[in-house]
């Protein structure tokens, strides 16, 4: 579907949006992207507020024993867990 | 005292409520966020109350039993002393109470508001515990005392269920960034995630002339 918005695209805005994380800065980021580690701003408790907001935004529920380095090593990690949660 | 400056109103059994605005003409009471949303988003909200009270609407913040300035301890505090709570504070207000204008988890409460009702960015209440549940987690803390917050089972248990409903009463306001049903979406970062409190006064003047227009309709 031309124009339809991605997974990836709202992951980066949900970046953008609680993190703080500017546009330019957003828009770089790829799978291969590491985030939980070494994104200053992802500290432990931003994590907390990063879930919740994914899982309003799309639509998800995510159980705490799901979540780990691995999940949030990477950007492409992080996403291909959402679609596999969201049956995308 | 400047004309922008709050004023301190008690209700109820001795609960604190602070008040910008003028008291003639329409009057509201501000449900604020629950727990370290409302810190996040305190600047934002008083930008509002602010700006409200310019254009001649009294705003009313009751501080929740067990919250802010209350006497009462948070660990003994239930859902239900909230739901109590929200009446006492519409009946301090007085004969011009026009409403209520709720924010996130505060709009859980407004059930118990006779009236019209206003909300912003609502969300139930299960989400609230895991966002507390994940932070307790998160930074090695118990969960049972999540982020500092001591919770008793009254308060959580009921919470865990407590959701907001359609209602013919009610116009709902949500980000565009959240596609769940609502009256209006409008562009604006979720400043109750930001750790850092943040000012965004682009975002209050959008939301204060939205309650402005519902409250004197």
């Amino acid at each position: 579907m031309p124009g339809a918005v991605t997974i990836e695209d709202q992951l980066r805005a949900i970046l953008r949006d609680v993190l703080g994380v500017d546009a330019a800065r957003a828009d770089a980021i790829d799978d291969d992207t590491p985030l939980f580690g070494a994104m200053p701003e992802l500290d432990s408790m931003a994590v907390a507020g990063l879930l919740t907001e994914i899982e309003d935004r799309l639509h998800i529920l995510i159980d705490d024993d799901e979540v780990d380095g691995d999940m949030l090593g990477s950007f492409g990690r992080l996403a291909a867990f959402v679609r596999a949660k969201s049956g995308a | 005292m400047s004309p922008g400056a709050p004023r301190v109103h008690l209700y109820g059994a001795g609960e604190a409520m602070l008040a910008f605005g003028p008291q003639t003409g329409p009057q509201l009471l501000v449900l604020q966020p629950l727990f370290e949303e409302m810190n996040r988003a305190r600047a934002l909200i008083v930008a509002i109350c602010r700006a409200l009270g310019e254009r001649g609407i009294g705003c009313w913040l009751p501080d929740l039993p067990g919250t802010g300035e209350s006497l009462t301890a948070l660990d003994t505090t239930s859902w239900q002393d909230w739901c109590d709570a929200v009446p006492l504070a519409v009946a301090a207000i007085g004969g011009g109470f026009t409403g209520s204008v709720g924010f996130r988890g505060g709009v859980l409460l407004d059930h118990a508001v006779p009236g019209r009702r206003w909300r912003f960015a609502p969300t139930a209440g299960r989400s609230l515990l895991s966002d507390l549940r994940r932070s307790a987690l998160a930074s090695g803390s118990d969960p049972a005392t999540p982020a500092g917050y001591h919770l008793a089972p009254g308060l959580t248990g009921p919470l865990s269920t407590a959701d907001v409903g359609a209602d013919d009463n009610a116009r709902t306001i949500r980000l565009v960034s959240d596609d769940r049903p609502a009256d209006r979406h409008i562009e604006g970062v979720p400043v109750w995630r930001r750790p850092e409190p943040e000012q965004n006064l682009a975002l209050a003047r959008l939301l204060s002339d939205d309650i402005a227009i519902w409250a004197m309709a």
